[in-house]
This record gives structure tokens, C-alpha cells and sequence, in this order.
């Protein structure tokens, strides 16, 4: 078992142990951190919200958007947040819980806070500019898929026949890397991706490991390889996979367990050899 | 910023490799070499031709075992004090760490350290890459400055080192005295101790990730097994860096300074008088 | 040329193959969501995507017949042309989106694998993975990206549509609102595409996504835009109740031998572990002896609905049975539904393998949504071919024939001209009633087939409206969100103005009322709540007054606009007295032929904000209706053809 799994296994038993003791009927404590707004202060502002089977983060802050009445009986704003599925396919509700990032439509109460009164954190990710409370600004995240050319180059969408023939073995490999959901869970925990609000900035800070996996996600198609060259380009310059420090906790905090670092290690391989042919070459 | 952002962007990708390649070779290799050299300190009791040079006399007062590891010792310093082109590889090597180091920093600051949140192993590993960089810079300098410039103002001795008496001049400028040790001498010695500690692990996790970001290692397992081997050369390294430590400080100066007389007589260089040192100010 | 624009509203599947075509032609397009693209509700999706292909074929199965499938699965509601062209392209659409890099499963040997689903004979779902219609959504988000780096697709992400700008009775452009800054602006367009997706959230919970409450559509409605089968609404028979959402529970779980029951004794709050074999009354087992717990989805849903709804036999008291397949081997039940039993563990924190899932059946997909037009193409025979028998030959000339006359521009254009409809919004492929796997196809159809008629549209499209109408649309958006945000401050508290409130009210009432069982009394009754809501409604009062990034404004704005398609889909499924596909009557359990062989078009009233229905003949040209027995008298091939046929 890798580190990441026993890692994985590991908290997942946690949350089990914790499932299994949580009390029905409980109330807990939801310590959330207000902003207005972009350059507004931010403060940390307490509910006590009762629990129910099987209520999400999601459930409860929809519980506190309908009562929002600070646990000192002070009348609040409903906090404001971001989800889509509530099925932890749609990426958008990631959120810092208990001080690590997660998605929180799939974050059950039982398990981070089984007894009564326990606590839970909600803080919106430090690696994007706030719109408001827990709702960040995640474009910069988008921005590294264009940089990385995220996408087969097409003809047309007109009928040309089928797309190239793949084994089943190579169809995993792309589909385990096309999973991605872009919910920034990687790029909350890799210390060397920072907040970057200036987004004349964006094309040269760090890409984050999500777009290098997607770089070898298109590499990896007939079609796509058209364009490795200049995604190999943009990962060799500064902001690319040269950034990457090797912390790994990338890998470790992806809910779709994408092989991340493997995608490091195949993208440093592909820019040492793209270099090497380009001196030998001539070309890009 | 200018300039030279502007230059190291145009050519990132190839300061980034140097960078890394700079990390193994020359001063990785370099640091696997001169920790060899030293441990010899310790492990030059194994070598029973090393006393052959020293006068019977000499082993007498300062017993085999001590003619043996000063012998071992002052014979590799020699050699690499005779190697043709010393100049050309004192520079390269003083070129790349100077190259490593600033760049080493500049790359250290784009990050942010996170491991209260994220207290993974490997996070650790990541942070101490970058602390162990810059407790390398201090104690590479001090090092440096004090042996090899002769800045003993910051040495506990007021004797400079000498390739010619590579023991001795090292033993005191590691503890102050020629027998036990002083406040000074705890101090560079714990010094040494954290210094060549964080240089050995700097080493051996570079060489770790250095392999993924060359794209050696590239599944999970691969870096797994690529770690053992590293983790195994770090605890090498570790076991001659402490031995070397430990084999300084466990050493007689005066009896080291009659064994590196006898050498050098029997070597037929001339070597001024050095007298034994006097006792150290207790 | 230069304002000739087009806005696409919604960044579905459907938003993303229109925004891709038309772009691809040189038009350019302005993309509005209110989400990033890539997180539109599309990307729930996960069991695949039909269409006809070489191994079917082969075996005697073709486009005509999936075409047939479709119409018969919907219970003949569906007007046939658009049908029959959406199942001719479909074998194309696949192989673009594999040309997409679409990772679909494949073969040893590398070809595309597929897998049976309900309502076919024939293997002809593709699929990738589990997650295939984000796998489809993902793959259309890259072209679009790519179309943005090249500057032929702006996008308006957080971008809430308010209201179509209409001049001289043609759609020239939308206001919209900026979910943060809160700013209103009008934007000009020669032509505008809705593919903003379903309405789930009218039922209050369902398997939908949190957006889609169907406010665009509702909008659109009532800016006077005719909306089609309002009453079809699907609903799937296992889904797990949450708090906060109904999330999909594969049928498989069925197939695989799980029991359905519920404690004998009312409010037993035993474990059900500890709930002896005598005291569980598997009520599927006991009513329907010979299908046990593999009875057709829709009896199966109405059976747990009835169990629960009008005995109130409900576990724990709540509309939820157990679904058990703790009798099984839990090694075998890992192999076999590992991937849906760790959904079920993730979401509701227990273990399937050993304690029975709560299952309940959930509001899934709407058949209707905007009435759309279209122009038939060159197959259209004088009278319609008798029922189609599987494997049968297909007629002669549907094999080269069009369903649609490709790039006419009034294809699924709405009754607003220069408005259109695609995707789930559209009420045109799937009648009474959407096969599983159906979907994804039609709003991926409807973006590349009718991006086409977009684009000829506004060839013809010169004449400039004045700034003043724009001008005027959003002084009246504008006039609306400040009276809204101006009923804060004014609030008594009283909880019967609270949108949350009213917006639960409705989801109650409509799940009640309008989804397994319906009869007139319970809808009429339905339809004065509606009534009362839209009274207190109009006294709503918001608890957010922010001017920056106020959700519960957006919120409040869709409930008032959820409840106007409320009253559509209770009124049209009043006046529909008849049972067909998912509209099921207890006072008129059959098919109504001779009276319901009708669309029922609904049009928003503004005098009295009320619905008027008008039922107009399907078309129906290709095909006779008859009889949708899914041959009854065959279990086998029953469970077969029903198993996952909703997901
Ligand atoms: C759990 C589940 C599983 C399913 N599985 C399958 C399956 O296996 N096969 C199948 O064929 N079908 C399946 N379906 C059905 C299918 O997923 C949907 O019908 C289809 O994805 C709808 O796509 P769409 O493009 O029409 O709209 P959506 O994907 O819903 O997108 C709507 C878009 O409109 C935007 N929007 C909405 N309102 C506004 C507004 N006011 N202003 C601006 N933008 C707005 C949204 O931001 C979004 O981008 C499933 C559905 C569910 C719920
Ligand atoms: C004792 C001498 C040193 C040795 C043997 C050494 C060796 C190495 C090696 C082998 C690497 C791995 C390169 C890679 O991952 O590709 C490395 C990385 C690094 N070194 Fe050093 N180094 C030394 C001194 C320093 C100094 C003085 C600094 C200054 C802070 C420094 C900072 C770094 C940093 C920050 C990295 C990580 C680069 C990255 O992964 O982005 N090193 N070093
Ligand atoms: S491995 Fe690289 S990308 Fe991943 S967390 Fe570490 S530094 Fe960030
Ligand atoms: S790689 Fe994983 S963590 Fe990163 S954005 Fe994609 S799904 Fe999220
Ligand atoms: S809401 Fe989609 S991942 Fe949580």
C-alpha cells in the first residue's frame, strides 16, 4: 500500500470510529468565517445548529442560511457559499474544514463531529481571492487549463468519422486523469501555490498539479499530442512543473484520486526529453 | 524587477535543472567525498598500514588506534592537497554552491510551508528541504570562513587550520582545546552537528525528488523504492557525518599533532614546529 | 456584422455543443452560467448515452429502431421528426465526442464497449466510466475553451439570466445579473439560445443539482413563451434520501436480489437488523408475486410511494422504505455494486453491506419545458407506418430520410422568435416519459443539429432595436431587485414570508401532489396552495439586503418564479385525464388516445399570473401509437428492459 492509501485508509477509519459514536439528536457548533466582500475584514461568527441523520456541511449551512442567528443570539446575514451537485462530482463547494480543504456537500456531521457540542470550521480556501464568506474566486484555476491547452484540437464538429482506437488499459489511464473536477482541493494544499489576485501574474505563477496532470491527460491522446510541444513549452517556463516542490500533498488531498505526482514525475520526464530534442533539433 | 527576472524567465527551465543538476554534481558528489575523507577519522583505525609512517615511539605515547585514524586521516588530506588542477575544482565547486544556494533561495521563498495543516511526511520532508538549505548556507559559510579563510575570530581557536596538520588544527578549531572541551567548542561543536546534519538530509531527499523532477521516477512505486535507496545513502551518509564528528572530538590534539609530524618526516615535507598545545584555560 | 451576436444562456451539455458550433461557424458568442461551466448540472450524470452502432446494427437493430424506442418509451407524446433525426445523428455525435478524447470504455481489441440499459433489446449505451455525462461535459468545456482563448466565445460565468429582451415580438437580447457585484445590464444579441437545463427543484429535493430550479425557463414563460408538457415529470424509483438531496441509487441494486419492505408494526424504531423476518412486510413481494422486488420502475415507485404516502407505513415515519441487501454475501456484493455502495456509505455514513439502504423515489427529469417548432425534413410519409417490431425492417426510405430539414431556423425555436430551446429545457424528444440514456443525446443533438438553424437565423437577422429598449428591460429587472432587496428592512418576521419557508411549502406540496399518484381533487387542491404561496409571495421578505453577492436574493427571485411553472405543471396535469408515461391518473389509470393524443401547451396569463392550457395534437406522422406493455407476459425480458431504465 503507498503512503497515500494508508494515509486514506486511515481517515477513513477515523470517520468511522466517529460514525459510530456520533449521538442523535445533538447540536453542534459551526464556527464560520464572515467577509463581506473582497478587502472587507473578516471575522469568525458561531451557530448551533441541530443535527440530523445524515446532514452534510451543505444541509447544516442551508439550516443557517434559514436561521441566521449567531449562537449569541445576534441576527446575522445568511452566509453565502458555492455547491452545484451535492454529489462531489461538480467540484464547486470545496471549502477548508477543521483546517483541511474538502468538499462539503459529501462532509458528513457524524463524522467530524459526532458528540454534543463538538465544533466544526468552515473557512473559505486561502489560495483564492474571497467573493464573499466561503465563496472564492476560482478563475485562476481555469486560467492553467488554457495555459496547458487543455483540449484535442478538432477539425470541426462536423462528422469525420471515429476518434482514434485505445486499449482498455490506456482508456483507464486517461479516464483515472480526466476525472479532475477543478475543485482546487490540490492547489489549497501545495505550498507552492499561492494567492495570486494580480492576474497579469497568472501565466507565470505556478500552474498547480491539477494542469499538469491535464497536460498529461492530452499528451496521452492520438489527437491531443498534436499540441505537446507547446504544452511542454508552457510547462518547462517559470510557473511550470519545474515549481512543483514535491510536497505531495496534492495527491493526498484529491477527492477523485488522481495519480498527481505520477503526473509530475511523467511531465518532468516528457520537459527533460522535449528539452533535450529541441537543443538537438532546433525546434520547439 | 527588471532585468533579471527577465533573464531567468527566458531561460527558467534550464536555471531550474542546473539548479537541481548542481545539487548532485559537484556538490552532492563533493559532500559524499569529503565525508568519506573525514569519517576516515574514525574508520582509519581499520587501517593498519596507516601507523607504517609513524615512529614506534609516537605510537607508544599516543597508542595504534589514534596513529591509525590521524594517519588515514592526514594521508587522504595530502592527497587531495596534491591533486593537479586543485584550483580549477575549489572554484567550480565554490561556483556551483554560490549558484545553488542564491538560487536555492530564491526558489525557497516561492513557497509557503503548510505542514501545521498538512502534516504529512512527505510535506515535512518538502519543508526541511528548504530549512536544511539555509541552515546549509550558514554553516557551509561558517565552515568555510573559518578553515579556509582563517577567520578565527568566529573559531574557538586562535589557531588557524592547516592541510598540513588537517587533525589537529580541526580537532581545536571544532573544540577550542586540545583535551576535552569548553562552552565555545559545545557550541561549534552542536553546530557541526545540526550543519552536517541538514546538509546530509538535504542531500539524500534532493536526490529523492530530483529523480521525479527529472522524470526518473515516475509511478508511486517507483518513488517509493528510488526513496528506500535514498533513505539508505542518507543513513550512510549520516553514520560517516556523525563518526567523523564524534572521531574529532575524541581526539587528543597533541598526540594527533605527534602522529602528523611523523608523517610528514616520514613523507619528507617539511612542516614548521608547531608546539603541543598548551592546556586549554579551564 | 458586428453586433450579430448570439447569447447562449446555460453551459450545459446542450449550452457547450451550441456554443461550440456556432462558434465553429464564425459567429461570435456570449456563453452566460451561473456556475463555471464545467460544474453545470450535466456533469451529475452517470450511466451513458445512446445511439446506434456497428454491432447493433449487425443485429438487426438501426437508428430507426432507437428512434422507435424513444417514441414508444415516451408514450407517443413526442412529435416524431425531431425525434427520428436525433437518433439518425446519433451515432455521429458519438464519434465526435470520441474525437473529442471523450474517454469511453472500450473492448480488448479497442473499440467502443457498450452496455444494455432499460427500454432496448440491444447493447447501445456508451458510456465512460460511471461519470459519463461529465466525461461528455468536460470534453464540450475544452472546446469551448478553446473557442474563448481564440476569442469566439465570452464567457459570463456568475452570471444569473433575469428576463429575454423582446422588440417588434423578436428576441433581441437578455438582461442578466452579476451573481457578485449584483450589477443588471442588458446585452444585445441577434439571437438567443435557452439551455438552462430542468426544474427539479419545484419538487423542493430531487436528483437535480442545486441550480436548477428552472427560473430561466419560468422566466422565458412568462415573457410569453408557450411551454410544453409541463405534467411530464419523471421520477425515479431509488433514490436516497438526504437532507439536503435525493441522490441517485442505481436500479442494479434490485437486480441483484435487494428486498424492498418496511416494518409491519407502524413506527417500529428497531433497528432493522433486529426486526425479525415475520414482522417485515415486503409489500412488493406480497402484492406482486411473480415480479417480487423487480416490478417495472413505475409500479415500483408508485407501490413505495403508496406504502409511504398514503398508509403512512413510511420507515421511521418517513417517506423511506429499506431496500436490504444484507442477505447477500458482502464479498459478492462488493464485486458486484461496489462503486453504488460506497456512494450510499459516503453520502449517508452507513454501510449497505450490512445494514438496509432508506431508499425513496425521487423527482429525476422533466420531459416538458419550452414548446419549440420545427421544419420536417424530407422523410415524412403520407401516413404513419404501423408499430415498429424490434429487429424488424426499418422502412425503406427512414433510412436516408430526415427527420428535420437541417438549418431551418425555426428548429426548436421557441414561440418567441429568435428564442430557442435546447436541452433539457426543451420539451421536444422525450414525450411522456425520457428512456435512460436519452438525455445526454438530445442536448448534445440540439446544440450541433440546431446550432446550425441559429446561425442561418440570424443571416436574415439586420434591423438594430433601439438602446432604448434595452434601456427599458433593465430599469424594469432593476425595479424588480429593488423592491425585492427593499423587503428586507420592511420584514415582520413572520415566517410565513420567508422564501425558504414558501420555497419548502412548494416542494411539500408539489411532491404530494404531482409526482406517482396524482387525481384531480389532491391537484385542484394543489393548485389553491400554489395559489395561497403566490399570495405570500408577494410579501416575501428577503434576509439578506447586501448589494454584493446576495444569494438569497437570487434565491427568493427563483421560488417566485418556480411557483408560476408550479401552477403550469398542476394545471396541465388537472386537465390531462388520462395516464400516459410518467403523468399517472389514479381517476384515469389508462392511455387516453382519442382525447390525449395532445400536447398540452401552457401559456402564462399576465392579467391573472395564472396558466391557460391548450392541448394540440402530437404530431405523429411516422408511427402509430400503440399499446406500451414492454411486453408484459415475459418477465425475464421485463426486468431486463426496465433495470436503470430512469438513471
Ligand atoms: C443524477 C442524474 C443522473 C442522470 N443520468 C443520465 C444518464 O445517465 N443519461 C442521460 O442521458 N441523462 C441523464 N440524466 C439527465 C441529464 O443529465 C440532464 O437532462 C442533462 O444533463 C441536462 O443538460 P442541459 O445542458 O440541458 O442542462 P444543465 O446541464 O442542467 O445545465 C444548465 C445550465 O444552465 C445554466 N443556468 C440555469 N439557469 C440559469 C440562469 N437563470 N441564468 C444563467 N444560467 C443559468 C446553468 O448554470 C447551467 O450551466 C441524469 C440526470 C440526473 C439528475
Ligand atoms: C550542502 C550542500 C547542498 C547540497 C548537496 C544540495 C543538494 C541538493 C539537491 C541534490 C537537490 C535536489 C534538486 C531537485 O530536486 O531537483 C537540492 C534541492 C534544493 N536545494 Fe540544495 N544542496 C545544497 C545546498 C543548498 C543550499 C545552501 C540551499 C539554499 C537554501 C539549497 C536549497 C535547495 C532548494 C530550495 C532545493 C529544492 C529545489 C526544488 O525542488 O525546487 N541547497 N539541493
Ligand atoms: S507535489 Fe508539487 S504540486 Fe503537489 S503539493 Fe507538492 S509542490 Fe504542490
Ligand atoms: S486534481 Fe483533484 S484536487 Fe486537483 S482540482 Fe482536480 S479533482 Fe480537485
Ligand atoms: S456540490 Fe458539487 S462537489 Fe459538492
Amino acid at each position: 500500500m503507498s503512503s497515500t492509501e494508508a494515509l486514506r485508509e486511515h481517515e477513513a477509519q477515523e470517520r468511522k470510529a466517529n460514525r459510530a459514536r456520533a449521538k442523535a439528536g445533538r447540536s453542534v457548533i459551526f464556527k464560520i468565517i464572515r467577509c463581506d466582500g473582497p478587502g472587507k475584514p473578516s471575522r469568525w461568527e458561531s451557530f448551533k445548529v441541530p443535527v440530523e441523520p445524515g446532514s452534510n456541511v451543505i444541509s447544516c449551512l442551508k439550516w443557517i442560511a434559514a436561521n441566521p442567528v449567531t449562537i449569541d443570539g445576534k441576527q446575522t446575514t445568511p452566509p453565502v457559499w458555492d455547491s452545484g451537485c451535492l454529489e462531489e462530482v461538480c467540484g464547486a463547494c470545496t471549502m477548508v474544514i477543521n483546517g483541511k480543504v474538502r468538499q462539503s456537500c459529501s462532509c458528513l456531521i457524524d463524522e467530524y463531529a459526532p458528540l454534543e457540542g463538538d465544533t466544526i470550521t468552515l473557512e473559505p480556501m486561502s489560495k483564492f481571492p474571497v467573493v464573499r464568506d466561503l465563496w472564492v474566486d476560482r478563475a485562476r484555476l481555469f486560467n492553467a487549463l488554457k495555459r496547458v491547452k487543455a483540449w484535442v484540437p478538432i477539425d470541426s464538429t462536423y462528422a469525420q468519422g471515429a476518434g482514434p482506437k485505445e486499449s482498455p488499459e490506456h482508456q483507464q489511464t486517461r479516464y483515472r486523469l480526466s476525472e479532475c473536477m477543478s475543485c482546487g482541493c490540490c492547489l489549497e494544499a501545495c505550498p507552492q501555490y499561492n494567492i495570486e489576485e494580480d492576474e497579469s501574474k497568472w501565466d507565470e505563477s505556478f500552474i498547480g498539479a491539477h494542469a499538469i496532470s491535464q497536460a498529461r491527460l492530452f499528451n496521452e491522446h492520438e489527437t491531443g499530442k498534436r499540441l505537446k510541444g507547446e504544452r511542454l513549452e508552457e510547462l518547462s517556463d517559470k510557473g511550470g512543473v519545474g515549481d512543483c516542490g514535491n510536497a505531495q500533498n496534492c495527491v493526498k488531498v484529491c477527492p477523485k484520486h488522481i495519480p498527481l505526482t505520477e503526473s509530475i514525475g511523467a511531465m518532468g520526464r516528457a520537459t527533460t526529453i522535449h528539452a533535450i530534442a529541441s537543443f538537438f533539433t532546433g525546434k520547439k | 524587477m527588471g532585468n533579471d527576472s527577465g533573464f531567468m524567465n527566458r531561460h527558467y527551465f534550464l536555471l531550474r535543472r542546473l539548479h537541481s543538476l548542481s545539487g548532485i554534481l559537484p556538490i552532492g558528489v563533493f559532500l559524499i567525498n569529503h565525508l568519506l575523507t573525514n569519517s576516515t577519522i574514525a574508520w582509519g583505525l581499520v587501517n593498519s598500514r596507516a601507523s607504517e609512517n609513524v615512529a614506534p615511539g609516537t605510537i607508544e605515547q599516543v597508542g595504534e588506534m589514534t596513529a591509525r585514524r590521524v594517519g588515514t586521516f592526514q594521508h587522504e588530506v595530502t592527497f587531495i592537497n596534491e591533486m593537479p588542477f586543485l584550483v580549477l575544482i575549489e572554484v567550480t565547486l565554490w561556483v556551483s554552491i554560490a549558484f545553488h544556494a542564491i538560487l536555492g533561495v530564491y526558489f525557497a521563498r516561492t513557497g509557503k510551508s503548510n505542514t501545521a495543516r498538512y502534516a504529512y511526511q512527505d510535506n515535512w520532508r518538502y519543508s526541511l528541504q528548504r530549512l536544511t538549505g539555509y541552515i546549509a548556507i550558514f554553516y557551509i559559510f561558517y565552515h568555510v570562513a573559518t578553515l579556509r579563510w582563517g577567520w578565527t575570530f568566529m573559531s574557538p581557536t586562535d589557531e588557524p587550520w592547516s592541510h598540513s596538520q588537517a587533525a589537529s588544527t580541526f580537532s581545536l578549531a571544532l573544540r577550542g582545546q586540545a583535551q576535552g572541551i569548553g562552552f565555545g567548542g559545545i557550541l561549534v561543536s552542536l553546530f557541526y552537528f545540526v550543519g552536517v546534519t541538514a546538509s546530509v538530509y538535504h542531500l539524500a531527499n534532493g536526490l529523492w525528488t530530483a529523480a521525479i523532477t527529472w522524470g526518473l521516477t515516475i509511478s508511486e512505486s517507483a518513488q517509493r523504492r528510488w526513496g528506500y535507496v535514498c533513505a539508505g545513502l542518507g543513513a550512510g551518509l549520516m553514520l560517516m557525518a556523525w563518526s567523523s564528528l564524534i572521531g574529532f572530538l575524541l581526539l587528543d590534539v597533541n598526540h594527533a599533532r605527534a602522529v602528523e609530524a611523523d608523517m610528514h618526516a616520514a613523507h619528507g615535507t617539511h612542516v614548521e614546529t608547531t608546539l603541543p598545545v598548551a592546556e586549554a584555560d579551564h | 456584422m458586428s453586433d450579430n451576436r448570439v447569447i447562449v444562456v446555460g453551459g450545459g451539455l446542450a449550452g457547450l455543443a451550441a456554443s461550440v458550433r456556432i462558434a465553429e461557424s464564425g459567429v461570435p458568442v456570449d456563453l452566460f452560467s451561473m456556475v463555471p461551466v464545467k460544474r453545470s448540472h450535466s456533469v451529475c450524470a452517470q450511466g451513458g448515452i445512446n445511439a446506434c452502432n456497428e454491432i447493433a446494427r449487425q443485429q438487426g437493430y438501426s437508428e430507426y429502431e432507437h428512434f422507435d424506442e424513444t417514441i414508444y418509451g415516451g408514450d407517443f407524446l413526442a412529435d416524431q421528426h425531431p425525434v427520428l433525426e436525433m437518433a439518425n445523428w446519433a451515432p455521429k455525435i458519438i464519434d465526435l465526442l470520441d474525437r473529442m478524447g471523450v474517454p469511453f470504455n472500450r473492448t480488448h481489441e479497442g473499440f467502443r464497449d457498450l452496455r444494455l440499459f432499460g427500454g432496448s433489446l440491444f447493447k447501445r449505451t456508451h458510456f465512460a466510466g460511471a461519470t459519463t455525462g461529465q466525461q461528455l461535459l468536460y470534453a464540450l468545456d475544452e472546446q469551448t475553451r478553446r473557442y474563448e482563448t481564440e476569442g469566439k466565445v465570452t464567457k459570463y460565468e456568475f452570471w444569473e439570466f433575469l428576463w429575454p429582451i423582446t422588440h417588434e415580438g423578436r428576441c433581441v437580447g437578455i438582461v442578466a445579473q452579476d451573481m457578485r457585484t449584483m450589477q443588471i445590464r442588458a446585452f444585445r444579441a441577434s439571437a438567443v439560445v435557452m439551455a438552462t437545463g430542468g426544474c427539479g427543484l419545484v419538487f423542493g429535493k430531487s436528483t437535480n443539482s442545486v441550480i436548477c430550479t428552472g427560473g430561466a425557463a419560468s422566466r422565458c414563460y412568462q415573457a410569453g413563451a408557450a411551454y410544453g408538457n409541463p405534467e411530464m415529470v419523471q421520477v425515479h424509483p431509488t433514490a436516497i434520501p438526504g437532507a439536503d438531496k435525493l441522490r441517485l441509487m442505481s436500479e442494479s441494486a434490485r437486480g441483484e436480489g435487494g428486498r424492498v419492505w418496511v416494518p409491519r408494526k407502524k413506527g417500529d424504531t428497531r433497528n432493522p437488523v433486529d426486526i425479525p423476518e415475520e414482522e417485515r412486510w415486503y409489500f412488493l413481494e406480497e402484492r406482486y408475486p411473480a415480479y417480487g422486488n423487480i416490478v417495472p420502475r413505475d409500479i415500483a415507485t408508485r407501490e413505495i410511494f403508496d406504502v409511504c404516502v398514503n398508509e403512512g407505513m413510511g420507515v421511521d415515519g418517513q417517506n423511506q422504505v429499506y431496500l436490504d441487501l444484507t442477505h447477500r454475501d458482502p464479498d459478492y456484493l462488493t464485486v458486484k455494486l461496489g462503486g453504488i455502495l460506497d456512494i450510499y456509505e459516503k453520502f449517508v455514513g452507513v454501510d449497505p453491506r450490512f445494514t438496509p439502504m432508506k431508499i425513496f423515489p425521487a423527482v429525476h427529469y422533466s420531459m416538458g419545458g419550452l414548446w419549440t417548432d420545427y421544419t420536417p425534413g424530407d422523410y415524412n410519409p403520407d401516413a404513419p407506418k404501423p408499430g415498429h417490431k424490434s429487429g424488424s425492417p426499418i422502412p425503406v426510405d427512414a433510412q436516408k430520410g430526415h427527420g428535420l430539414t437541417i438549418g431551418a431556423t425555426n428548429n426548436m425555436m421557441t414561440s418567441i422568435p429568435g428564442l430557442y430551446a435546447f436541452g433539457e429545457v426543451n420539451f421536444a424528444y422525450h414525450g411522456a416519459n425520457r428512456l435512460g440514456a436519452n438525455a445526454l443525446l438530445s442536448c448534445i443533438f440540439d446544440g450541433l443539429c440546431n446550432g446550425v438553424s441559429v446561425v442561418n437565423y440570424i443571416k436574415d437577422v439586420k434591423e438594430e432595436a433601439p438602446q432604448g429598449v434595452f434601456d427599458e428591460a433593465v430599469r424594469s429587472e432593476q425595479a424588480k431587485h429593488d423592491k425585492l432587496v427593499a423587503s428586507t428592512s420592511g420584514g415582520t418576521g413572520d415566517k410565513a414570508y420567508n422564501p425558504y419557508q414558501i420555497a419548502k411549502e412548494l416542494g411539500d406540496e408539489m411532491t404530494a401532489a404531482s409526482t406517482v399518484v396524482k387525481t384531480g381533487p389532491r391537484l385542484e387542491q394543489a393548485i389553491a396552495k400554489i395559489g395561497e404561496l403566490m399570495q405570500r409571495f408577494g410579501k416575501v421578505e428577503l434576509g439578506d439586503a447586501a448589494s454584493w453577492t446576495n444569494q438569497s436574493l437570487s434565491f427568493t427571485r427563483a421560488t417566485g418564479d418556480m411557483l408560476k411553472i408550479a401552477d403550469a405543471i398542476l394545471r396541465a396535469g388537472l386537465l390531462r385525464e388520462e395516464s400516459r408515461g410518467a403523468h399517472f391518473r389514479k381517476d384515469f389509470p389508462e392511455r387516453d388516445d382519442s382525447r390525449f393524443f395532445k400536447t398540452s401547451v401552457a401559456r402564462y396569463n399576465p392579467e391573472t399570473g395564472k396558466s391557460d392550457i391548450e392541448f394540440v395534437p402530437v404530431k405523429a406522422p411516422l408511427v402509430e401509437p400503440r399499446a406500451r406493455t414492454y411486453g408484459k407476459s415475459d418477465t425475464k425480458k421485463e426486468t431486463k428492459e426496465t433495470a436503470a431504465a430512469a438513471s
